[in-house]
């Protein structure tokens, strides 16, 4: 019986992993080429929970539509913020940067409040579900994780495959032999920040998909903190890494979860919550480079 | 005994081996001047002897200690400084606070007050001849300025070895000239060994040093004085054949 | 030359002194005034660490809260005991132990990291000790601690308003001239230019024989036990409850940060002039255009940070070099 359950969370927990992976790939992929550590990261996927909320209850569309509108958003706001702030700080002290994204993360969550209020909102886009035996999986759901292990695709052919993709992973290789080839390392810098934001804003529709009644203008702070967890256990730098990496927490973070739910005297919710952040300061402390890396 | 000395010596970086089996010993007011191409293991070689890295082979005595494991900031301690080829003075402090930092917590560190170590960065300041800086952030100097302020900074620690990396780099011949008997005038004065770090054989080296090593691809090449190494047939091959007199007229 | 190192102590004391007297002697604003007195040592307390070191912190506010805890642990078990003030002493004491001990355990992980992984490392330790309380229903838990009753029954009526009305404020005021004196103190000593060091190149500091680990943990321990202290007065003893998502509020990392920024960090001015701006500013937006704070607040940070890193004391600072105020003005 208690297999059956473990089974089923782990389930659940693969196909939210694929998500967070995805959302996490942004992070690691402005962290991997500009050094810049995104703090405001959660504020972008918030961003593109309410387009989702938008797309479905005020224009009446499947919320998944919204992603691609979700990408230029995030890239246009990468645009705006690279060339206000980001490009002068990147030379400076980590702190300046730092703090800059911070700074983005609290106009976004304030604007949207302003938009919306601060009250919990949701929506229920409902198509169904289907039985795994130990689990029953909605649509909804499946749709999600399809989705997000079709962007970290996208995204990997992208950067294999196609010209400024390769120009992109040479700068991240040797920036400095890059701008010998002949290649705007400037240009790149803010374009990568814009696809790392594009990735994060879309992540956020997805992600609404799992939270029926927790979109808020204040709802990405946690999702940071699971980013950074996620971000490290996949080695900090790497997109695919912290696809790989989102996996793990999302089996992690569901087993964990059924494993605290055993114990009458812990409130489960809060333990996980505990534990991933514990998760993350024994790899910090371990193995900064990363669970999945060889080296 | 030797002051300094490195039994085979070996650092590696991943599949890369940056020194190779290297030995040698530095005396006690000795100057010696390490050569070589770039990519020849010296910046490497002066890291593992102050404890940046730490060599996966090898033993480094130190003044009759064990050093080979050392953390880098228990050797500054024991009496070895060093400047860097790009000088890194602390850009907002002043050139007097850069100097006195090294008093602080050199050789002397744990018995010098600070205010023992503003008037020891004084001198030190008078001798290199920034007295009209004093008070400046050290950020704000011209390079050969930053240059000065460091090698002022790591005689302020009294090492018994000071460590030059590329002391002259980038420098023309009369700031070379100045820095040249800069360094020999404190030499003679407060007896320190200093092991310089050059990328050419020039007359910079001739003047200066006793003794030259040269390296070559991570490992020793030759171990003499100086006018032997400057005739000597695998230096000139290392150097394209070039005669080292022609070096001269580069440097 | 002794003497004359401490003369920049003099501008501060004049500026606690003075804002202390205001509030005595104009009635209706000593609640504006106790806000300014928080805020000028939050940021004093906060600029130990970050503004020395170079490191932010992002989980800070866990200092302050655990500290809160300290004080509200003590008065609701030991307000039966007859201890009378010594109550007060240990709460503080306690207070301290907590928070250095978090410290303790903090550092030894996140300040082996440097720059990303330890803002990375700090961000999750607020958070993650808030669900520790939670989720392990500790100190009971998300219910949090009460203790208005046991203080009442400990002091009095009287005294316990005055405690919670007055003096707690007045801790305020002393703990942030304490950690103003003590950044002199560092300021002017072998710590100050360690820290000085290891802020602007912490390779080249090691090498200079500086061990940065030792002064990076002063730095931290100090810091976090004034967060404590500050906690235990201006949380615990002035509201006299606990609720943990109230005292491990990122929001006041943020304010921390953004004090030490406009202030100048690693100045010993700068936090009461960024304290007195922003605790200012805050009030009178809240007034002009209530909800509105964090969005001007944040397009200024992006605005210092881009254009005047220094901040405004740092700016004075570099202008009155080589004139006498240049003693004063640190």
């Amino acid at each position: 019986m208690v297999g059956h359950q473990l089974a089923g969370n782990l389930i659940q927990g693969l196909i939210l992993g694929a998500v967070y992976g995805m959302a996490t790939m942004g992070l690691s992929l402005i962290f991997g080429v500009l050094k810049v550590v995104n703090v405001g990261h959660g504020a972008f996927m918030m961003v593109g929970a309410f387009l989702a909320l938008s797309t479905f209850k005020l224009l009446g569309l499947p919320p998944v539509l919204a992603v691609p509108v979700a990408f230029i958003v995030g890239m246009l706001l990468g645009f705006i913020f690279y060339r206000v702030a980001i490009k002068k700080l990147i030379k400076g002290p980590e702190l300046s940067s730092l703090l800059a994204t911070f700074a983005f993360g609290i106009i976004l969550e304030e604007v949207v409040k302003l938009i919306y209020g601060s009250e919990h909102r949701g929506y229920n886009w409902a198509l169904g579900k289907f039985s795994l035996g130990v689990t029953v999986v909605p649509y909804t759901k499946l749709i999600a994780f399809v989705g997000s292990i079709l962007v970290a695709v996208l995204l990997y052919v992208w950067f294999n495959r196609t010209k400024a993709g390769k120009a992109l992973r040479s700068v991240v290789e040797d920036s400095e032999g890059a701008r010998v080839c002949g290649i705007n390392v400037e240009w790149e810098y803010a374009l990568s920040f814009a696809i790392g934001l594009g990735l994060t804003v879309s992540s956020g529709v997805l992600l609404t998909l799992f939270i029926p009644v927790g979109i808020n203008p204040y709802m990405g702070g946690h999702y940071t903190l699971k980013a950074f967890v996620i971000a490290v256990l996949g080695g900090l730098e790497s997109p695919y890494g912290a696809f790989f990496g989102g996996l793990i927490f999302g089996l992690i973070e569901n087993g964990s979860y059924l494993l605290f739910s055993s114990f009458p005297s812990l409130e489960p919710f809060a333990m996980t919550r505990f534990f991933s952040f514990v998760m993350l300061l024994i790899i910090l402390l371990i193995r900064p480079e990363g669970l999945l890396k060889t080296k | 005994m030797p002051l300094l000395s490195l039994r085979n010596v070996t650092k590696r970086f991943g599949g890369l081996v940056a020194v190779n089996n290297v030995s040698f010993d530095v005396e006690e007011g000795e100057m010696l001047a390490i050569v070589g191409p770039n990519g020849a293991g010296k910046t490497t070689l002066f890291n593992l002897i102050n404890g940046v890295f730490l060599p996966d082979e090898g033993t480094i005595i130190f003044d009759g200690h064990d050093i080979t494991r050392l953390p880098a900031f228990k050797r500054a301690p024991l009496g070895i400084g060093r400047t860097f080829q790009i000088p890194r003075p602390f850009s907002s402090a002043t050139v007097r606070e850069n100097i006195a930092i090294g008093a602080m917590f050199g050789a002397e560190g744990k018995k010098t007050s600070v205010d023992r170590a503003m008037e020891i960065a004084d001198h030190y300041i008078d001798l290199i001849g920034l007295s009209e800086h004093r008070d400046k952030p050290a950020g704000g100097l011209t390079p050969v300025e930053k240059k000065l302020v460091e090698i002022a900074r790591a005689l302020a620690m009294k090492p018994k070895l000071l460590l030059m990396d590329e002391a002259m780099a980038g420098m023309n011949p009369k700031d070379i000239d100045y820095i040249v008997d800069f360094v020999r005038k404190v030499r003679d004065e407060e007896k320190i060994a200093i092991v310089a770090m050059v990328e050419h054989i020039m007359r910079a080296v001739a003047n200066l040093a006793e003794r030259v090593v040269v390296m070559h691809q991570g490992a020793k090449l030759v171990d003499e004085e100086t006018e032997k190494a400057l005739t000597d047939k695998r230096v000139i091959e290392v150097y394209l054949g070039k005669p080292p007199e022609e070096k001269n007229a580069e440097g | 030359m002794k003497a004359k190192k401490y003369l920049p102590f003099i501008p501060v004391f004049v500026a606690y002194l003075a804002l202390f007297l205001i509030g005595e002697t104009v009635s209706g604003i000593w609640q504006l005034i106790a806000m300014l007195a928080f805020y000028c040592a939050l940021g004093q307390a906060f600029n130990l660490f970050m503004g020395m070191t170079g490191y932010v912190d992002f989980g800070y506010v866990a200092f302050l809260g655990v500290g809160t805890y300290g004080m509200a642990i003590t008065i609701s078990k030991l307000y039966s005991h007859g201890l009378g003030f010594g109550l007060i002493a240990i709460g503080f004491a306690l207070a301290i132990v907590m928070s250095v001990l978090l410290s303790l355990a903090v550092g030894a992980v996140a300040l082996r990291l440097r720059g990303a992984y330890f803002a990375i490392a700090t961000i999750g330790v607020n958070e993650g000790f808030r669900y520790l309380i939670e989720g392990a229903k500790l100190w009971n838990g998300s219910e949090g601690i009460i203790f208005s009753g046991p203080l009442r029954m400990a002091f009095g009526r009287q005294t316990a308003t005055v405690l919670t009305t007055f003096a707690a404020d007045v801790f305020v005021f002393i703990i942030a001239l304490a950690a103003a004196f003590i950044t002199l103190v560092y300021m002017r000593g072998k710590v100050g230019y360690a820290l000085t060091a290891l802020r602007e190149d912490e390779d080249a500091a090691k090498v200079m024989g500086i061990n940065v680990t030792k002064y990076k943990i002063i730095a931290f321990i100090t810091s976090a036990a004034l967060a404590g202290l500050l906690g235990a007065s201006a949380w615990a003893l002035k509201l006299t409850y606990v609720y943990p998502p109230d005292v491990f509020e990122i929001t006041y990392t943020v304010e921390a940060i953004i004090i030490v920024l406009l202030g100048g960090a690693g100045t010993l001015l700068g936090p009461i002039v960024g304290g007195l701006v922003y605790g200012l500013s805050k009030y009178l937006l809240a007034i002009i255009l209530p909800g509105f704070q964090l969005l001007i607040f944040a397009p200024v940070i992006i605005f210092i940070i881009v254009t005047f890193p220094e901040g405004l004391v740092g700016f004075v600072k570099l202008k009155t070099r080589g004139t006498w105020l240049e003693n004063y003005i640190v």
